[in-house]
């Protein structure tokens, strides 16, 4: 299990087995801007990592949260 | 009224985006026991909510407001700018935006009935100035302090609202980490994630008196815990102690103690030892700084610290559950966790070099009023021990009684007993017929209140002075009188102080052509000493109370004299009749 996928799980409701690279806030309705955030901030909590704003800014769904980790040398 | 059962409705308003402190707020006080729903106002309409007086907020009848504005969002460009205003005019600001919080703190206050809790401002760490910030006039950062100052003089004066130290907040935290600013950013963050659980711990210092028994005592452990070293082995010459690197520790954390015990707390002894080599200690060292007549009790000897503990709470007539329990030694913590969970068990930490932070950071004893009698409960305990001796010698109650020379002043509450009024009403759990707990601001509006009758009684006898130690709350109802609250200080039950004030209420009611005083009795876990009361002072049980409330009548009619073994000074009766 893509280690991401669980604490995008976590922060938004759903259950990891229905997340894709694909999940996004189109097809989430539970991530809003507020979610997002609290995303972002668990993201980081759990891998210990700092994103930049921009890094957070052109997140557009699940793929692009695995692709900045992946950056910041996180296995996921 | 507030009853315990019932969830604490908190309303929290702030500036920028707060729903991870009101969520985070919510889940601090279900740990800490506390029931509590949290509205969260609408993002940056603090304003708009408090003054509609059809907004969710004013709908929502909250218990406790927290008003939290901060800097930024009041200065605007004059967070960047500071100095585009000339001095005056900074001043003006300052001078307005005071106005502005306080004005909104009030009507919020009034408006809910609910106690408001106060942001002041973070000063800003920055100035463009740079050194020369504090050469300025009038500079921006004394402008934020000058709010500050308005605000907590604001406070000082009015019962309901309490300054809440944002700005030590941010301090302690580290104005520098304080935001996150990427978070800022992107959703007007104020305070970073990570720093949010402690923000909803320092609420909680002030919510939690409203709902949880305030402790009392703090029992602590001799060896390793006062001192450094077994005083059983190395004797008083070898304990470290004093201004040493490896004493100081221990010497400063009794001096913060000591300041616990200034302000009431009582102290206790809980130390496995021979008592000769403690109390060389107490009375020989001279850097001891707690001793002997500072504390209420001392258990020394080689039971275990459990037992100690309920025979210490025994002795001193309060719960188990208001005491507080500091020991170095992590096998007697966890014994005492476990025989008595009520009990707060401290865990001190390893190094005695962070003792000192460890208490300072414990908030157990926090009360939101100090009254005259707090600050002497310490003095109170250790006269009680000479009473002890007076009550062994008598043969019976009335000569124990006459041998105290109790003497009992009843009047009316008036503005300055109110704030111990409330605190009798939140602590007392024993003698207490109703345990209705009434905040400040409730008894204020009570005893403005014409349909009540609101009294106070302080005892004296010939060791000192208790202070007031009895509250009675009647409601002038017609043809019948109902007796609301009840109490009497634990401290001082079985010495007909309950019965003197009891009959002077009766005395009220006959003199105000009552035809009957019904009295209230709300059965709790702790209020046993009280359930006979009502029958032994001649009421009789009414039909139909329930089980959660039972109703005693006694008639008005006759006489009701006060108790033949005290002194009852009545200087009161006047004003009982004109308020």
């Amino acid at each position: 299990m893509n280690r991401a996928y669980t604490v995008v799980g976590r922060i938004l409701g759903i259950a990891p087995e229905e997340i894709t690279d694909a999940t996004s806030p189109k097809t989430v309705a539970s991530w809003d801007s507020y979610n997002g955030l609290m995303l972002v901030s668990a993201l980081e909590q759990e891998f210990g990592v700092s994103f930049t704003l921009d890094e957070v800014i052109a997140v557009q769904n699940v793929g692009d949260i695995t692709a900045a980790l992946t950056r910041h040398g996180i296995e996921v | 009224m507030m009853s315990e059962r019932r969830p604490l409705r908190i309303a929290l308003l702030a500036s920028f985006t707060a729903k991870p402190i009101a969520d985070a707020l919510d889940r601090a006080c279900h740990n800490a026991g506390i029931p509590a729903t949290v509205y969260l106002g609408a993002y940056q309409q603090y304003a708009q909510e408090i003054l509609n007086p059809t907004s969710a907020f004013s709908r929502c009848a909250c218990d406790v407001m927290i008003l939290a504005v901060d800097t930024h969002a009041l200065a605007g460009d004059l967070v960047f700018r500071p100095y585009r205003l000339d001095d005056d005019a900074r001043r003006r600001w300052a001078d307005e935006q005071a106005e502005t919080l306080i004005a909104l703190a009030r009507t919020a206050a009034e408006r809910c009935e609910a106690m408001v809790l106060l942001h002041n401002l973070e000063v800003p760490m920055y100035s463009p100035l740079g050194p020369l910030e504090h050469a300025q006039e009038f500079g921006i950062k004394e402008a934020v302090e000058t709010i500050n100052a308005k605000l907590r003089s604001a406070c000082k004066g009015d019962p309901r609202i309490y300054l809440f130290d944002f700005d030590g907040f941010c301090a302690r935290v580290g104005k520098r980490v304080v935001r996150d600013p990427k978070l800022y950013y992107l959703g007007d963050f104020k305070v970073a994630m990570a720093h949010v659980p402690e923000l909803c711990s320092a609420y909680l210092a002030y919510l939690r008196p409203l709902r949880v028994p305030v402790k009392k005592c703090l029992v602590l452990d001799c060896d390793h815990t006062l001192w450094g070293g077994v005083v059983g082995e190395v004797g008083i010459e070898g304990i470290q102690l004093g201004p040493t690197p490896e004493g100081r520790p221990y010497w400063e954390f009794q001096q913060h103690v000591l300041a616990l015990h200034e302000r009431g707390v009582v102290l206790a002894i809980n130390s496995r030892n021979n008592p000769d080599d403690v109390l060389r200690v107490l009375r020989e060292h001279p850097y001891q700084v707690l001793r002997e007549e500072h504390f209420a009790a001392m258990a020394i000897n080689w039971e275990d610290k459990a037992s100690n503990i309920r025979a210490i709470a025994e002795e001193l007539n309060i719960g188990v559950g208001s005491v507080v329990f500091m020991d170095d030694d992590p096998l007697n913590r966890a014994l005492v966790a476990h025989a008595l969970p009520e009990v707060e068990v401290v865990n001190l930490p390893g190094d005695p070099a962070w003792y000192v932070n460890t208490l300072l950071a414990f908030d157990g004893f926090h009360t939101l009023q100090l009254t005259d009698e707090d600050r002497q409960k310490g003095r109170f305990y250790a006269q009680e021990q000479q009473r002890r001796h007076v009550a062994v010698a008598a043969t019976d109650l009335a000569s124990y009684i006459r041998q105290l020379d109790v003497a009992v002043t009843i009047g009316p509450a008036s503005a300055m007993t109110i704030p111990r009024i409330a605190q009798l009403t939140l602590k007392t759990n024993q003698f207490n017929l109703t345990t209705r707990r009434y905040t400040e601001t409730e008894v204020h509006r009570l005893a403005h209140d014409a349909r009540f009758l609101m009294l106070t009684c302080a005892a004296r006898d010939r060791f000192g002075d208790s202070g007031i130690v009895g509250v009675a709350i009647a409601e002038r109802s017609v043809p019948d009188w109902r007796m609301d609250t009840f109490l009497v200080s634990c401290r001082v039950i079985g010495r007909k102080i309950e019965d003197a004030l009891l009959a002077y209420v009766m005395q009220e009611a006959a003199r105000a052509g009552a035809r009957r005083v019904i009295g209230e009795f709300i059965p709790t876990a702790k209020n046993t000493p009280a359930q006979d009361f009502y029958r032994a002072q001649g009421f009789v049980k009414m039909e139909g109370g329930g089980a959660n409330i039972e109703r005693w009548e006694r008639s008005c009619t006759g006489a009701f004299p006060f108790p033949e073994e005290l002194t009852v000074d009545g200087g009161g009766m006047q004003s009982v009749r004109a308020i």
